[in-house]
């Protein structure tokens, strides 16, 4: 086996595929015979995966979602009988040439047939798969709403408004807590963030660093009402809204849009 | 993942809605094409549906795996070859130091990524950008950019090195 590589780093540098030539070879015929390094390769793998999330946000299309549950029923479904290259072709015998003759309009229309009956099929698998997909959006919003019921109704839900600060845009909002559950719901509206940017709303504790409550990018100046789930039995000092680089940040950054104060 | 191997269509259709935006993102960054960047984000977890039983989660992270394999398939489809055998990484191990199960997680991930490559200095972000989002080596680096080769390994280790020591759990 060839000596260990002289630094750690150079996992990293053969996970980027920046390394090339001797150095590379290097790497591979020694993690194939060092389960140590090959878990350092393992984690510089990892590591070196999370520069996807450097990648400015782009959301895919919905058609995408929709094509590829469709692909997923074509590839169960459709399976037409097709000839290969090498099978030889039939001659002579029961089914042989005159035969053919006669049978082969009508094994054209049942041809047909079948690929009408299939593609049909497919198409009535997308729509299930649409429909299942629905009802699953369904089925998170009413367990949303569920959340926000539970939170409305319990007796230690304590309810904060927020207040504009000087400066900020306009706007109005306020965030229904309950430390127990350690779910809130957030009500409100604000005028979209600049570009690149993101509203962040965060849980200040009695006691520690404030945590991520949700980042939202309100694309116009309406209502907005969602949950979040944060760490249980946290009591809270207050809640503040501010302005980030979009995505969020895991600390505030930006400054403050709206403040409220749990009484 | 064990719903998905055992045909749960809802299943992917969870693990499209988690990771698909990461996904995007990157493939966009890299092709600069949204069109082929949704064609590879199909075909990624159309992948993983009929390939999920030789997905072993022992041995590795399911995203940090999906992140590879859309860097490597863009990358390929930039340079226009076929990924080389073994590309694919299914039998490769990727351990994963963070927990990207929800979209909290990951948006405090993407801020403490962004946050350190903001920290570095400004020729290895961009060194390190090239290596990754286009896919070059040391060599391709210097001959596009100009920098002595040397130059170029120094800044990229450099960047690694302080990934590594910021970007630990």
């Amino acid at each position: 086996m060839s000596a260990h590589p002289k630094h750690d780093e150079d996992f990293d540098l053969y996970a980027l595929g920046a390394l090339e030539g001797d150095e590379k070879k290097a790497i591979e015929s020694h993690v194939a015979g060092c389960p140590d390094c090959a878990r350092k390769l393992a984690e510089a793998r990892g590591r070196i995966s999370l520069l996807a999330f450097s990648a400015p946000p782009v959301a895919p299309s919905p058609g995408v979602k929709e094509g590829l549950m469709r692909q997923l029923h074509a590839s169960a479904e459709g399976r037409l009988p097709t000839r290969t290259a090498s099978e030889p072709e039939r001659q002579g015998g029961f089914f042989g040439r005159g035969w053919t003759m006669v049978f082969a309009p009508v094994a054209a229309v049942l041809a047909l047939a079948a690929i009408f009956l299939w593609t049909e099929n497919a198409r009535l698998q997308s729509q299930i798969a649409i429909l299942n997909a629905t009802a699953d959006q369904q089925k998170l919003q009413a367990n949303e709403a569920r959340d926000i019921l539970h939170i409305a109704q319990a007796n230690d839900t304590v309810v904060v408004a927020l207040k504009k600060m000087p400066g900020s845009p306009n706007g109005d909002a306020k965030v229904s807590y309950n430390a127990k559950m350690g779910k809130l719901f957030y009500d409100g509206w604000i005028e979209p963030a600049p570009a690149d940017k993101c509203y962040q709303l965060w849980l200040v504790p009695m006691q520690g660093d404030p945590i991520n409550a949700g980042v939202f990018t309100p694309a116009k100046a309406k209502m907005e009402m969602w949950t979040a789930t944060v760490p249980q039995g946290m009591p809270a000092k207050m809640f503040a809204v501010t302005l980030e680089p979009a995505g969020g940040m895991p600390h505030p950054t930006g400054p403050k849009i709206f403040v409220g104060g749990v009484s | 993942m064990e719903r998905v191997v055992g045909r749960d269509e809802t299943a992917l259709a969870a693990l499209y809605d988690r990771y698909a935006g990461m996904l995007s993102s990157v493939l966009n960054r890299i092709l600069r094409d949204k069109q082929a960047a949704e064609e590879i984000l199909q075909d990624i977890f159309y992948q993983l549906w009929r390939t999920s039983t030789d997905f072993n989660p022992a041995r590795g992270s399911l995203p940090g795996w999906l992140a590879v394999i859309a860097r490597n398939r863009a990358i390929s489809r930039l340079r226009r070859h076929r990924p080389e055998q073994g590309e694919e990484l299914l039998e490769n191990t990727i351990v994963m130091p963070f927990n990207l199960e929800t979209a909290i997680a990951q948006q405090e991930l993407l801020g403490r990524v962004k946050r350190t490559l903001d920290e570095l200095p400004k020729e290895q972000r961009a060194t390190l950008e090239l290596a990754y989002f286009e896919g070059l080596t040391h060599s391709e680096i210097a001959e596009r950019t100009g920098d002595p080769l040397g130059t170029v390994k120094t800044r990229l280790r450099s960047a690694v090195e302080t990934l590594k020591r910021k970007l630990h759990p």
